[in-house]
């Protein structure tokens, strides 16, 4: 969709009615930022950026947008790892980052309303003098806003013990494809008629913008222990995780750190990890200080009867907080060791985790690249982050290739293409992997029922492939054959 | 129903499973008699049967375990019955995996047995776990007193499989407890009453079973310092798996039937704790502490066998009363709670007729049982308008009420479901998406979907 630069300027005389002027973003320059998310391999260039501060202004944007028969896709902080808020259909990029606001905090309703654009982080920091947080701790949690993590349906480490986004969202207040503003739930914990809210979580921006969030906020534990078990071999530390489960324990949190990670940290940070270690489990434990002190032993113990090398128990904040920041930073620190990677997000049945581990190793090395595998391993939600350089031709094929062949032992293994990061663009043509043309074709019906005119977020999660469906599964080359890297046989 | 149809019906479920003469007595709901009941064996036979439904344009009415077939408007007369009792496999149970895909007509019962086995359990404790199937709970969103810690079966499902109204298999979710790939179906069968597709399986995240599990009750002077005793344990370090929140009739009642002490006049707060054995003594008295502090009469632990007693009674409150004017479901925030059942309850015996409450007050849900005074038994109209008032002071604090179960003469008075506001129309283009001859339990649901 190529716009006449008299066309673009009109539209932009339009929105900066709407937005203010100086809240729309047209020269290339400018629009060059917004064209990728988190997974830089994609990028796909907008029309026009804006920046609205209210639900009245998101709603005159998106009725804008469809007088003019513009897409629009909506966007938070752009951390996404799935190219799920590209323009792919260029048109307009409404961006919710001046929305940052919280709107109430009720702790004794245990509720916040936010708006979209606030900063994940912010809220816990927010809620922190309260004695409460907002749990669902992405590791991006100092840059993702919590509208995103509607879209995405977003986990992060401690999701194991106390649920995804969806279980922390009470009501919704959405600007409808169309432009209707409507409340979806609100306060209640009893939906009334079909969960609306439920399907709209991870819908990845496909139903319509958050304009309002009323999220569920939880007291701080009472106590908390995190452990770091260090293993001379991968595969002792996979069965580890099983072992725990299975001993009955439910950590907070139980991640997993392999060795090319752990020395990406070390150079970046400095966080205390051993630089030899093949493998380390980062665990988290909290509850009642009353059986903490029981769970790490039987934790230590699970770790020990696996052949842990060494177990540290974290002896204050500040060392609980740098070995989390081993954990969260680990993505940054591959630069430390690779000019690019490529991250994934599978899932699998933690019984199969030693096997997989092996496979997803064997994949990599036989595509001539390294892998770098930190992840939520506690819940089988694999993150292998493929290290490549870009500037190497063929390179990047070879990446997705591995990519693709991971992502099918995953869903061979009886788990999903992903556990966190979405569809978006990157994973639409998996997608027939482990749906049918019927459970796909419910998709595309409940998304009509939603988004009739296609206008709102196009070209994401279905796939691009020719299927008999008319409308959303007709074909479209995928963004990776545009760009010359691929080609469909 | 044509017997073309009837041949249909007989030759895909076998005529010993297909009832269409006297025997379809027991599944008359409220007046409306059943063209025949089926009984498919297997799931591709259930696809079957619901695409014969289709194609002769008859409407589908799923039936599990049977205990809320009285929920919503009264079914289409000359519909087809199709019980999920023979549905009855476990699929699947991989402790190690911590999950378990089951076929949806396993009543809770029989599940929880099976996977107590293996040392773990699902999450959920609906009604009547005797008689209520995963489909059934799952179809109606049924939830007990543990919802409080554990979440309902939005929080514990995760994949499901549905017969879609054209007799499609439709697989939503997955098998493994993260998941994000495409639309959350799973969400969208829950709580649907069946009105988008008739659920066949369940996949469930499941968790070890708890070593200890105890229970304390606590007697107060009255609902005001009860409610303000839940905001003392909600604000506290506790972390109860139940918050119960009985009125002073239902707690009344709870006393009589289950051998506890009760006080005249005194409403009712059970907590339960679960986990290690360190964690729950450590509880019960912080518990008792925080209560009496709070100004309870009486705070009592209850031994092992009398605290699943309490909290079964409190979960099937509208079971303690042999013949209930209606009972109604009620959501409101928390901290209105207590106000409400005390206003309502004065309502009620301002009509000359009682009200037992029993709320998950951390939730903000309560069940509400309407039952005769002492004196004569009001009509349909005392009843309706007494319903009206309830939910003119549940919406006037924010909240909504759902009629649950009442004769129908007073459903013909007053709306079962409360108004879903605007959202109605995604739910109405949903619905008319998956379901678009409307076969699927039509007209029972919300905004009469």
């Amino acid at each position: 969709m190529a716009l006449s630069e008299t066309d673009r300027r009109r539209l932009r005389q339009a929105f900066e009615g709407i937005v203010g002027p100086g809240a729309v973003l047209t020269d290339p320059d400018e629009r060059l930022v917004y064209e990728s998310d988190g997974l830089t391999i994609f990028r796909a260039t907008a029309d026009l950026i804006v920046f609205p501060r209210s639900t009245e202004e998101v709603a005159a944007c998106v009725r804008l947008a469809n007088t003019e028969n513009l897409p629009f896709v909506a966007r938070g902080a752009g951390t996404g790892l799935a190219g799920g808020c590209l323009p792919t259909a260029g048109g307009v990029v409404i961006a919710l980052t001046r929305m940052t606001r919280i709107l109430e905090i009720d702790l004794e309703n245990q509720l916040a309303v936010v708006e979209p654009g606030l900063v994940n982080l912010h809220l816990s920091q927010a809620l922190a003098p309260r004695g409460c947080y907002y749990a669902p701790d992405p590791s991006s949690q100092l840059a993702c806003t919590i509208g995103g993590n509607v879209a995405n349906n977003s986990g992060g480490p401690h999701t194991l013990k106390y649920g995804v986004t969806t279980n922390h969202v009470v009501g919704l207040e959405v600007v409808l494809p169309d432009g209707e503003v409507v409340w979806l739930g609100g306060r209640l914990r009893e939906p009334l008629g079909y969960d609306l809210v439920g399907v709209f979580v991870g819908s990845e921006g496909t139903f319509g913008i958050v304009t309002k969030v009323v999220v569920r906020i939880v007291r701080r534990p009472q106590a908390v222990k995190t452990i770091l078990a260090v293993f001379d071999m991968l595969d002792h530390a996979s069965r580890t995780v099983a072992a725990i489960t299975a001993r009955g324990l439910t950590p907070a949190a139980l991640e997993m750190i392999d060795q090319i990670t752990i020395q990406a940290v070390e150079d970046a940070f400095g966080a205390g990890y051993p630089r030899d270690a093949a493998a380390a489990l980062l665990i988290e434990l909290d509850g009642l200080a009353a059986g903490l002190d029981d769970e790490a032993e039987r934790v230590i113990a699970a770790c020990r009867d696996n052949g842990a090398r060494e177990v540290r128990v974290a002896r204050d904040d500040a060392e609980r907080e740098l070995l989390w920041k081993g954990r969260k930073a680990a993505f940054g620190a591959y630069g430390r060791v690779s000019p690019a990677y490529f991250v994934m997000d599978g899932v699998i049945p933690r019984t199969r985790l030693p096997e997989v581990l092996r496979r997803v190793d064997a994949i990599v090395a036989a595509h001539g690249l390294r892998v770098g595998n930190v992840f939520h391993a506690g819940d089988g939600n694999l993150h292998p982050n493929i290290l490549y350089d870009p500037r190497r031709p063929g390179e990047e094929a070879r990446v997705l290739a591995a990519g693709a062949e991971i992502m099918r032992v995953c869903v061979e293994a009886g788990g999903t293409i992903t556990g966190e990061h979405g569809i978006g663009i990157e994973k639409q043509d998996f997608m027939p992997w482990i749906f049918s043309d019927d459970d796909l074709r419910v998709m595309a019906a409940v998304k009509a029922a939603f988004n009739p005119t296609g206008r709102c977020n196009p070209g994401k999660i279905f796939p691009t492939a020719k299927s008999c469906v008319p409308g959303e599964l007709a074909y479209r080359p995928h963004p990776i054959e545009e760009r010359g890297l691929a080609q469909r046989l | 129903m044509s017997a073309a149809f009837a041949d249909t019906l007989a030759d895909l479920v076998g005529s010993a499973y297909c009832f269409a003469g006297a025997d379809r007595g027991p599944f008359v709901v409220e007046g409306r008699t059943p063209c025949a009941v089926v009984f498919p064996g297997t799931i591709e036979e259930t696809s079957r049967v619901v695409r014969a439904a289709a194609a002769a344009g008859v409407p589908i009415i799923p039936w599990g375990g049977g205990t809320q077939m009285a929920l919503g408007a009264p079914p289409r007369d000359g519909a087809l019955v199709v019980v999920t009792r023979r549905l009855a496999r476990l699929v699947e149970h991989e402790p190690g995996d911590l999950t378990a895909t089951v076929e949806a007509g396993v009543t809770m019962d029989a599940l929880q047995a099976a996977l107590g086995a293996r040392g773990q359990w699902v999450s959920l404790d609906p009604p009547f776990p005797a008689r209520a199937t995963v489909g059934g709970v799952l179809a109606t969103n049924a939830s007990g007193p543990r919802r409080h810690l554990y979440g309902t079966a939005r929080d514990v499902a995760i994949g499901i499989r549905v017969v879609g109204a054209d007799g499609a298999l439709i697989r939503g979710g997955g098998k493994v407890v993260k998941n994000v790939a495409g639309y959350d179906l799973v969400k969208l069968y829950i709580g649907s009453l069946g009105t988008l597709g008739l659920i066949v399986e369940v996949t469930l995240k499941l968790r070890p079973r708890p070593e200890a599990d105890r229970a304390c009750w606590a007697l107060f002077p009255g609902l005001a310092p009860a409610a303000a005793a839940v905001a003392a344990v909600l604000g506290s370090d506790l972390l109860p798996h139940s918050v119960e929140l009985l009125d002073e009739e239902a707690t009344a009642a709870c006393a009589a039937a289950t051998d506890v002490q009760g006080v005249p006049g005194a409403a009712g707060l059970l907590l339960g704790f679960d986990g290690l054995p360190t964690t729950v003594a450590w509880q019960l008295g912080e518990a008792a502490r925080l209560l009496g502090a709070a100004g309870a009469i009486r705070v009592v632990p209850l031994d092992p066998a009398l605290g699943p007693r309490l909290l079964a009674f409190a979960r099937e409150i509208h079971a303690a009363v042999p013949e209930p004017l209606a009972v109604a479901k009620v959501a409101l925030v928390p901290t209105r709670v207590g106000p409400y059942a005390a206003d309502c309850a004065a309502a009620a015996r301002a009509a000359g007729l009682r009200l037992l409450t029993a709320a998950h007050a951390g939730a903000g849900v309560a069940t509400l049982v309407l039952t005769p005074g002492d004196g004569v038994p009001p009509g349909t109209a005392t009843t309706a308008k007494t319903l009206a008032g309830l939910r003119e002071r549940a919406r006037a604090l924010g909240g909504q009420l759902v009629v649950e179960w009442a004769p129908l003469a007073v459903k013909e008075e007053v709306a079962v479901w409360d108004e879903p506001g605007a959202a109605i129309r995604l739910m109405a283009g949903i619905k008319a998406q998956l379901d678009p001859q409307g076969i699927m339990n039509p007209g029972r649901f919300v905004g009469g979907l």
